[in-house]
């Protein structure tokens, strides 16, 4: 915790202020939650400062002293939620997971964490590209070597069946569509097809196939026998 | 801004009396004007467009402009939905084509892969400038990947190997555009050709296993041999 004196603020000690450098990260947080719904709602391009404001409830004046423009506040958007995805994809990983398991697991987890937040999933999966066409090649080459280092970590070398990078793109477009067509709830029945893809490259077809089949069994199973 | 895309020749009348019947004079308006709002989109990106922008790049009247179309974004959607026609029209010329279904995918993907090198003008409006439509612009996307993918689907009809995963088709739809957004995105559009080996890898193996994908990228690989 950073000191929390150091400012004279003139207000009774019975309303306590909260420490300078929270307050203004709760500020800021505000923004970015008013980014992420805005975006949702009418995507980046029309989405205004006006708008940002007006719903995190604070001035144009705040706005500019956090975020030099729309774009700076959109990626600062961004990678917050790239964060949280990141730390529930790690967080699904259990400790006696073989390889393929821990993938299929952190694929699980992320695809229910965007259906169950689907602002944010609008923002990373949809708009994200939208602003800045090239994003998506930034994510791979971030995700690609951490799915890579979860594979070696099982003692076996990747036999590099296919291109990494071009399964995740596949499975963004999978993603897009989903969300495109307003069923981001239904993001996590895309689960056999992107287990399938993610690893694909890594463990070859039949690795990939037999997670395929073990994510589609359990996704029915979990549907209460819903045919999909 | 000379490149001229596929399909949207401008059609350049005389200007002045030409004595062309009235029709015939509006078809080819419209035709400049649909060239011109994927060029001038594709140099300066669609929201950055404004429809002076187009009327001079056509050499088209305002007042012309608007008995054809309501706005900018009419404008834009009737280029783009004749883009996206002609991409599927060439993809169902190769798809349809005689042969075992194997040969025929290959040569649909070799044919998409042709159509967004040999315009990357186009290619670039069609992948990078969509979502600049606003929020119209995700039904476009949905229902233009499930266009291509029910195309894909209709070619299967049961002649073709059964997928071991679900929605196969969709996956490949999605392998096609994930490659050549990437390309089109680093303004690389003429290497997609050679990708065809490696794509046609990726759609077949859901379908016929390691082996037989792997056979199949070889042969695609030597039918860009010269």
């Amino acid at each position: 915790m950073r000191k929390q004196g150091g400012f004279e603020t003139g207000r009774s000690v019975l309303e306590p202020t909260l420490p300078v450098d929270l307050s203004a990260r709760s500020q800021r947080l505000r923004i970015i939650a008013a980014m992420i719904e805005s975006v949702a709602e009418k995507t980046y391009t029309e989405t205004t400062i006006s708008d940002i404001v007006s719903r995190a409830s604070i001035s144009r004046t705040t706005f500019y002293k956090r975020f030099a423009d729309k774009r700076a506040c959109f990626d600062a958007a961004l990678l917050h939620c790239v964060e949280a995805l990141r730390a529930t994809a790690r967080g699904a990983i259990g400790p006696g997971d073989s390889p393929p398991e821990a993938i299929h697991n952190a694929t699980a987890a992320t695809l229910e964490f965007l259906a169950a937040e689907p602002g944010l999933a609008q923002l990373v999966m949809g708009e994200a590209v939208n602003v800045e066409p090239t994003v998506f090649g930034r994510y791979r080459n971030d995700l690609v070597p951490q799915v890579k280092a979860i594979w070696e970590a099982g003692g076996q070398l990747p036999e590099p069946h296919s291109d990494p990078q071009l399964a995740f793109g596949r499975a963004q477009v999978l993603i897009f569509n989903k969300i495109a067509a307003g069923d981001i709830a239904e993001l996590p029945e895309l689960l056999p097809e992107i287990v399938y893809l993610v690893l694909l490259p890594f463990g070859g077809h039949e690795v990939a196939l037999e997670q395929s089949r073990l994510a589609e069994a359990r996704g029915v199973a979990g549907a209460g026998g819903v045919p999909g | 801004m000379s490149e001229t895309p596929k399909d949207l020749r401008l059609w350049r009348l005389p200007r002045g009396r030409h004595g062309l019947p009235r029709e015939l004079v509006e078809r080819s308006q419209r035709e400049r004007l649909l060239a011109a709002v994927v060029r001038v989109s594709a140099a300066k990106g669609y929201e950055a467009t404004s429809v002076a922008d187009i009327l001079e790049e056509a050499g088209v009247g305002r007042e012309s402009f608007y008995e054809l179309f309501a706005d900018k974004q009419d404008c834009m959607m009737a280029a783009r939905r004749l883009l996206i026609e002609d991409l599927s029209d060439a993809i169902s010329t190769a798809y349809e084509g005689p042969g075992p279904w194997v040969d025929r995918v290959r040569e649909a993907l070799a044919a998409t892969l042709g159509w967004f090198a040999a315009d990357p003008i186009a290619g670039r409006v069609v992948m990078l400038e969509l979502s600049a439509l606003g929020p119209i612009s995700r039904g476009i996307f949905q229902e233009e990947f499930d266009h291509f993918t029910r195309l894909l689907d209709e070619g299967l009809d049961g002649t073709g190997p059964q997928p071991e995963v679900r929605r196969a088709t969709g996956l490949a739809v999605g392998a096609a555009f994930a490659r050549i957004y990437d390309e089109v995105a680093r303004d690389r559009s003429e290497r997609l050709p050679q990708m065809l080996p490696e794509l046609t890898y990726e759609v077949l193996v859901p379908f016929l296993g390691e082996a037989g994908a792997r056979e199949e990228e070889r042969r695609a690989a030597s039918s860009l041999q010269p």
